[in-house]
């Protein structure tokens, strides 16, 4: 949270302290959020009026007015996030950048999608991650066999709280819907991000064919049970699971 | 108008008697009526000198000559392709990013040193232009290549534009360029942000950036 040019008093500082609620409010009192647009479907414009934003290092192409690039180490969660970060190889190299202006950001003409939360979480891969808003904490968290199976890894990036997010994909990405009658099964490679209330677990469909080497090649699927959204790429990703 | 994008990858070129266009060797896909591609070994406009200064500069690309009338298509390696019509100002652009352009614009070599000295020579070193560029004038229109799609960003007096020299495509305008650098402690420990070196550009025109860091 950026402090603005206006009077704060200071009760309600120590309130936004607390609650994700209040200090949602607290920021649209302070006008310092910035705002989000897809220009193109390859190209995010952000215009900020003195606050801040994360994206990932170097992905900024342009900008006018004034900015400032700042690198945070270890994703900017402090000591505690870059130990954690360091220990689980979901690492993620962010900038910090603030200032006044239109600042556009892409990476190496890969899709991208805007997700807005409102307080719920946002799983997403980190290499996945362009941008975020300011105010999102970012965080990270164990996936189990999921995460092996599509190739990165047993970890995931969160990213949590109220603000706008961009996320990248090869290719225009679906956005299903989970409902509790509707179970969503989707290829491991395929995976994007997912958010809401979402259990997941993994299923294989193993059988002697492919011990054989006669495989359909969709050996493994992740099973996404609850209510919530999950993103999906028209791409899949190279993952042990789609060579079976 | 004689070039019109079709898709974001494809442009579609009107051929008519009398007006030449010029276009990278091989970048056509299809043609229809009575045309005629002849390779240019000067490798473009200008007498006998130009094209020495272009082999010198290394801004010699193959192109060829497009006569006759009827209708020709270009595209290359999948590149997205950007059309930018010219009314009397001039366009800075690498000649490898050069799909096609008309005949009634004027072709030159600029050397990067000619503006601001050693820095504009150190500018088209990091940007990776080299040391000269192209440069077309006059009224007509320009096929540029990109990767990722091309977004134009208008610049005014008051307000400069920094660009990140690897998504640098083209600009066009009475513009002034120079390298700035936002180098400190951090990137000289590695801690950089990965946005040391930014072109700024100041002036009135406009600029095209790319939605990729990679070059063509």
């Amino acid at each position: 949270m950026n402090a603005g040019t206006k009077f704060r008093p200071l009760w309600q500082i120590v309130r936004g302290w607390r609650g994700g609620g209040v200090r949602t409010r607290l920021r649209r009192y302070l006008h310092t959020v910035a705002m989000f647009r897809l220009q193109g479907s390859k190209v995010l414009a952000v215009d900020m009026t003195g606050d801040a934003v994360k994206a990932k290092n170097g992905s900024m192409v342009a900008y006018d007015g004034q900015m400032a690039f700042k690198k945070l180490t270890g994703g900017g969660e402090g000591l505690r996030g870059m130990v954690t970060r360091r220990l689980t190889g979901e690492q993620m190299t962010v900038m910090e950048v603030r200032g006044q202006g239109t600042c556009w950001f892409a990476d190496r003409a890969s899709e991208i999608n805007l997700v807005r939360l409102q307080g719920e979480k946002l799983f997403v891969e980190s290499s996945n991650l362009l941008a975020t808003d300011g105010g999102l904490r970012t965080g990270t968290t164990f996936t189990g066999l999921r995460g092996a199976s599509q190739g990165n890894g047993l970890f995931t990036t969160t990213v949590e709280g109220h603000g706008q997010a961009a996320i990248l994909s090869d290719g225009p990405a679906v956005v299903l819907r989970v409902a509790p009658q509707y179970p969503l099964i989707v290829d491991p490679g395929a995976y994007v991000a997912h958010q809401g209330n979402v259990r997941q677990s993994f299923q294989s469909g193993v059988t002697f064919r492919t011990l054989l080497g006669e495989g359909g090649g969709e050996a493994f699927q992740i099973r996404f049970e609850g209510d919530g959204l999950v993103y999906v790429q028209p791409s899949e990703r190279n993952t042990i699971a789609g060579d079976v | 108008m004689t070039l019109r994008e079709i898709n974001s990858k494809m442009v579609e070129a009107t051929v008519v008697p009398g007006q030449r266009l010029f276009s990278q060797r091989g970048a056509m896909l299809a043609y229809k009526g009575e045309v005629s591609f002849t390779p240019n070994i000067q490798g473009g406009q200008g007498g006998l000198m130009s094209m020495i200064g272009r082999r010198v500069a290394g801004e010699a690309t193959p192109l060829m000559t497009v006569e006759g009338s009827g209708t020709v298509f270009f595209g290359h390696g999948g590149h997205h392709v950007q059309v930018i019509n010219l009314s009397g100002d001039t366009l800075y652009v690498e000649a490898d990013r050069l799909l096609a352009f008309e005949g009634t614009l004027q072709q030159g070599t600029m050397f990067m040193g000619s503006q601001g000295g050693v820095m504009g020579m150190v500018r088209g070193q990091v940007t990776g232009q080299g040391l000269f560029t192209t440069t077309l004038k006059g009224h007509g229109a320009v096929a540029v290549m990109a990767h990722g799609g091309v977004f134009e960003v208008p610049i005014t007096p008051q307000r400069p534009v920094h660009v990140d020299p690897q998504a640098y495509v083209a600009h066009h305008g009475d513009v002034r360029n120079k390298l700035s650098t936002a180098l400190g402690w951090r990137d000289m420990v590695g801690r950089g942000s990965g946005e040391a070196f930014q072109l700024e550009l100041s002036g009135n025109g406009a600029v095209y950036v790319q939605a990729s860091e990679e070059k063509l």
